[in-house]
């Protein structure tokens, strides 16, 4: 019994510990939970679980555009599909309990994900994503045009909600997001000897002739990153339906879907922890602007200047910076090691050429 | 009926078709998919707001003033944002949208978000088959006409339009015969962006501007140049032709679903792309097929 | 070009960008609001960059000066001043935004009642976090769902009350007593004994049942339908939908543009002299920047609005003509945040306390003369519940039309009462100011020149 714990242990320190931008997840996710405990105002709570519930929304499309390059400009239409499921089912069928409407929802978008992923197998580039962006509008003027069945523009209301108390709706969606993030980057970490989706998308996002050159069905796995982007993007659109209570068509604005792209690029496109990072950062500056008088005014102008200033200097991404400060990869055994060591934690071989 | 739908659907191409040519210009010679064309378009919008309607100026010299201005916005915003990052294509998208939402914001800041009128060139309306159109939709569509010429002769018989054309078919090849590429960029960003210009001047008066306009124009411009081919402009001309021939078909055929003309532009985009995916007159390369 | 590409380059932007992050968030969190005891906070909250939220602001804090400055609100012998605070809700570009402005207002502000509103469904949205928070929003946006749904959960949703727009039956109502009205001047003046009616209706749940009742009321005006045309809100260019309904012969457009679609609509039908009389309800008719708006092309529209410069109550001139001098722009529908503010401290006087419950039971009795009429609530049990009372003496709306650059009344006109309600009451009402509805001339021109239907 104690072999196991201490076998554990080494496996926590070896995989997090040591890897400093690990670190910094691990911290930033007991600060997440932690949260109620410092602060209990409702708007907080408010702001942070919708924050929870984007960052599951951008990583959907950071898998699908950091790791497979088919950009999405039409990413609010899992989003949105998936909410207004869980809306009508929830209306229809009382009491249904969230976690099968938020898995139906999910279901739904990944269909209709995959019903759009269809004419985009044909297409490349620039015209996979101007397709993609008229998806949403598409599903809007569908459901414009079934007013009686989804509310029409004012939406539907009498969803159930996930809980009876504040605090125990953002526990709930925190730990569904620190779920979903946790599963997204094992599915596309390239490093990973068990699952190979992740080296596979890589492939296929650096040269997808090659790819198929080497016998990889890029189909197959196109077809499959948006059907995974489509279900996580429902899972975000199931929650965010539970815990408004209401749906209406803002969920499958076009502004929306930009939204997911720029919180994205902000933290690093193709990998999933920088959309979770550009969200906080961003989501969260632009919310808590909104305290001030003046900054009420100004915060989305603001938030497009930030952006530009990032997309010009750091277009990488934010995260990518901060793992070059903090860590260093070593030559020989490409382990993670902290930046300060001179010698690899693993192979020994020295981190740095010296003079 | 019939007639009804062709003169509508002739008037509201027109308009989409001087919308689109700019866009379809600059990314054809740079590659640029430039989402902030359109904000430039209302940039230059409110630019005449302010000068015609505030300040009371005459429409014709404000219209210049503020294409000149809007111009030199566009150069001075490609120099800054676009022209370091022109190698990254997705990088190049964002950083446009989130240009047009700077401006935008910037616009909702100042102005509010209330639509405001520019002043027409003239009122009035002239009656063809039983079908009222008015003299600034005639206008908008000369001004079409007149652009699409003489940009086409400026293509095809100036220094300036071989250069582009040498630039548009091979960069690098243009640039070892001597042609000053960042050059050739630039004035292709300065013509698009008077495209944007004289478009909104023509335009505005009968779309009334307001810091939002942008949104709508944008997808229409991008379908209609995604469905005639990116990189041709001929192929964008037609293809805003063809989707103001469905909306006003869906208007006209089907009052009651004339809030679907959007999305059905956007569905007929959609099922040729599949049949066709470069669009109609687009340019691929046998070796990019898959 | 200076490049940024070294390292020092690196570290200066990020201090930079972090300075300005933290000192910005640290200036917002610490300036907080000081909530200090004898104040009565009243949130407002609303699209705040659009012409209509700042009709709510205006409205409301015109109220809450002559309050204050009469003496505040006496509550058990106290006197409190009324404080207003500001919150754009954006509720045209992001509903999250809307429901986190309406939160923030609530448990951070701390505001005691709340008035505003303008699209549906972020109001929809923000219904749930009063009926968490338990605080009274007296709100707006026009579609039976809101109040519906306080008939059929009471409990938790009746601290919402709607004084700001009526609902889709009773702008019906309205809209076909000004059909009746201009049905009879066509008879007369052109000698059409059917008119045909065109539908341009929005596509929003409040216009889904607009046809249908026109297909029962107008055979017995005895007018027809020509088509119903649906728009989209936000549609730019409607002159395909104008020729389209000039082509099917109408002689009355009936429309509902709720929307910036409805400026298009008002310059592009004059401007193309469609040969129909308009009935409906144009979200900027009202405004006095409509005229310059359309270049004065909306000459003879007709339109209606909840309130008008003729003496609807002792409260309306006086309140129309401060309104004008203070802001420059005529009052309309949403600066019934004005009346709001005076239920309110009725209803928190008469309660003497500013305890919710107590409040919301002295505002459901609400029973005094506003600006636009008598204001009153449906009780508890009506199928509308907390929707403002229509009706004669109470809301009625008034129908205006644009005559030589000014904006006249010409409805009610004491005779022409058709409506969904059925609600006769309205025959006799009248008011003072009220002038005769005018054909536009050129439709005249246009119908004598034919043998008409």
């Amino acid at each position: 019994m104690t072999n196991y714990i201490f076998w554990l242990y080494h496996v926590f320190r070896e995989q997090i510990l040591d890897i400093p931008g690990r670190v910094i997840a691990l911290v930033f996710f007991i600060l997440i939970l932690l949260l109620p405990l410092i602060t209990k105002e409702p708007i907080v709570l408010r702001i942070f679980t919708f924050a929870a519930i984007f960052a599951i929304y951008a990583a959907s499309w950071d898998l699908l555009a950091g790791f497979t390059g088919q950009v999405n400009l039409g990413h609010a239409l899992f989003f949105g599909a998936s909410a207004y499921t869980v809306g009508l089912l929830s209306i229809h069928f009382h009491n249904l309990p969230p976690w099968f409407a938020v898995s139906a929802g999910s279901v739904a978008a990944v269909m209709l994900g995959l019903l759009a992923g269809l004419p985009a197998l044909r297409l490349r580039g620039f015209y996979l994503s101007l397709v993609t962006l008229s998806f949403p509008v598409i599903l809007s003027g569908f459901i414009l045009l079934f007013h009686e069945l989804t509310g029409g523009e004012v939406g539907l209301y009498g969803i159930r909600p996930l809980s009876n108390s504040r605090i125990i709706d953002y526990y709930i969606i925190n730990l569904i997001m620190i779920f979903s993030v946790l599963v997204m980057w094992k599915l596309t970490d390239a490093r990973s000897k068990i699952i190979r989706l992740g080296v596979i998308l890589a492939a296929i996002r650096e040269d997808e002739i090659a790819a198929r050159a080497s016998g990889i069905q890029t189909t197959k796995y196109k077809l499959l990153s948006f059907a995974i982007s489509g279900f996580f993007g429902g899972v975000a659109g199931g929650i965010y339906a539970h815990f408004m209570r209401t749906v209406g068509p803002s969920v499958l604005e076009m502004t929306f879907s930009f939204e997911a792209i720029l919180w994205t690029i902000l933290g690093g496109m193709g990998t999933i922890y920088g959309s979770v990072t550009g969200v906080y950062i961003l989501y969260l500056f632009v919310e808590f602007l909104r305290f001030h008088p003046i900054g009420e005014q100004i915060r989305f102008v603001l938030f497009a200047i930030i952006m530009i200033l990032f997309l010009l200097f750091m277009p990488q991404g934010i995260c990518v910076w901060v793992r070059h400060k903090i860590e260093i990869q070593c030559r020989r055994c490409k382990i993670i090691n902290l930046v300060t060591r001179h010698y690899c934690r693993s192979c020994g071989a020295p981190l740095r050429l010296e003079r | 009926m019939i007639e009804l739908i062709i003169i509508n659907g002739l008037v509201y191409g027109g308009v989409y078709a001087v919308l689109t040519l700019g866009f379809s210009l600059v990314f054809g010679v740079a590659k640029l998919l430039n989402l902030a064309y359109t904000a430039y378009y209302m940039i230059c919008g409110f630019i005449i707001f302010v000068l015609a309607t505030i300040l009371g100026v005459d429409l014709i010299p404000s219209i210049i003033v503020a294409i000149l201005i809007t111009c030199l916005l566009g150069m001075i915003s490609y120099e800054v944002c676009l022209a370091r990052v022109k190698e990254h294509e997705v990088t190049v998208l964002i950083i446009s949208v989130a240009l047009a939402i700077l401006f935008q914001e910037l616009f909702l800041l100042i102005f509010g978000g209330d639509y405001r009128r520019i002043p027409p060139f003239v009122t009035g309306f002239l009656e063809i088959a039983g079908v009222r159109v008015t003299y600034q939709h005639f206008i908008a569509i000369g001004i079409c006409l007149i652009t699409l010429i003489s940009v086409g002769l400026l293509l095809s018989k100036t220094k300036l339009g071989y250069a582009i054309r040498a630039v548009a078919q091979d960069r690098e090849i243009a640039n070892l015969m001597g042609i000053n590429v960042d050059r050739v960029y630039i004035l292709t960003m300065v013509i698009s962006v008077a495209l944007a210009g004289i478009a909104c001047a023509v335009v505005s008066p009968i779309f009334m501007v307001h810091p939002l306009m942008w949104v709508h124009s944008l997808i229409i411009v991008l379908a209609a140049a995604v469905l005639g081919g990116l990189g041709s402009i001929r192929g964008s001309v037609i293809a805003a032709f063809i989707l103001a021939f469905t909306e006003v078909a869906v208007v006209t055929l089907v009052p009651g679903g004339s809030f679907l003309r959007g999305a059905v532009s956007l569905g007929v985009m959609i099922v040729v792309l599949i049949v066709k995916p470069e669009g109609l007159f687009g340019i691929v390369f046998e070796e990019e097929r898959l | 070009m200076i490049t940024f590409y070294n390292k020092k380059n690196d570290w200066f932007k990020v201090i930079l960008i972090s300075l300005l992050f933290s000192t910005v968030t640290t200036l917002a969190y610490a300036s907080q609001p000081v909530s200090t005891l004898k104040k009565i906070k009243i949130g407002v909250i609303g699209p705040m960059k659009f012409g209509v939220g700042q009709q709510e602001w205006w409205g409301a804090k015109i109220a809450a000066d002559e309050i204050n400055g009469a003496g505040g609100v006496v509550v058990k012998g106290v006197k409190h001043e009324i404080e207003l605070v500001k919150a754009d809700s954006n509720e045209t570009k992001s509903t999250t935004d809307a429901v986190n402005a309406m939160e923030k207002l609530i448990t951070f502000d701390k505001v005691n009642f709340v008035t505003g509103g303008y699209v549906a469904e972020p109001v929809l949205a923000m219904q749930e976090v009063i009926a968490d928070s338990k605080v009274i929003y007296i709100g707006g946006a026009g579609t039976q769902m809101l109040t519906e749904r306080v008939a059929k959960n009471y409990n938790r949703y009746k601290y919402y009350f709607r004084n700001i727009h009526s609902n889709e039956t009773m702008f019906s109502s309205v809209i076909f007593s000004l059909i009746d009205m201009e049905v009879e001047k066509i008879r007369t003046e052109l000698g059409i004994s059917k008119p045909r009616v065109a539908f341009l209706l929005d596509k929003i749940q409040a216009c889904e049942v607009m046809p249908e009742i026109g297909r029962t009321l107008l055979p017995k005006m005895g007018a027809e339908i020509a088509g119903v045309w649906r728009t989209s809100m936000r549609a730019d260019d409607l002159s395909a939908e104008l020729t389209a309904i000039k082509a099917s012969g109408a002689h009355i457009i009936y429309h509902f543009l709720a929307g910036p679609s409805a400026t298009v609509f008002s310059k592009q039908w004059g401007e193309l002299r469609i040969p129909a009389a308009t009935a409906g309800y144009n979200n900027e008719l009202p405004w006095k920047r409509h005229w310059k708006d359309t270049n004065g092309m909306c000459e003879y529209e007709v339109g209606f609005c909840n309130i008008g410069r003729t003496e609807m109550t002792y409260k309306t001139i006086p309140f129309f003509d401060k309104f004008l001098r203070e802001t420059g722009e005529y009052p309309t529908d949403h600066s019934s945040t004005y009346d709001n503010v005076y239920i309110l401290k009725e209803a928190v006087e008469r309660a003497g306390t500013l305890e919710t419950e107590a409040v919301l039971g002295e505002l459901e009795k609400t029973n005094s003369i506003g600006t636009r009429g008598r204001i009153a609530f449906y009780p508890r049990g009506h199928k509308w519940p907390h929707d403002k009372v229509f009706g004669a003496e109470y809301d009625t709306q008034v129908g205006v039309q644009w005559q030589k650059g000014s904006l006249m009344v010409v409805w009610p006109d004491g005779r022409h009462v058709v409506g969904g309600l059925d609600d006769k009451s309205m025959i006799g009402v009248k008011y003072k100011g009220t002038v005769d509805y005018k054909l536009p001339p050129w439709m005249v021109e246009y119908w004598k020149g034919k043998t008409g239907k």
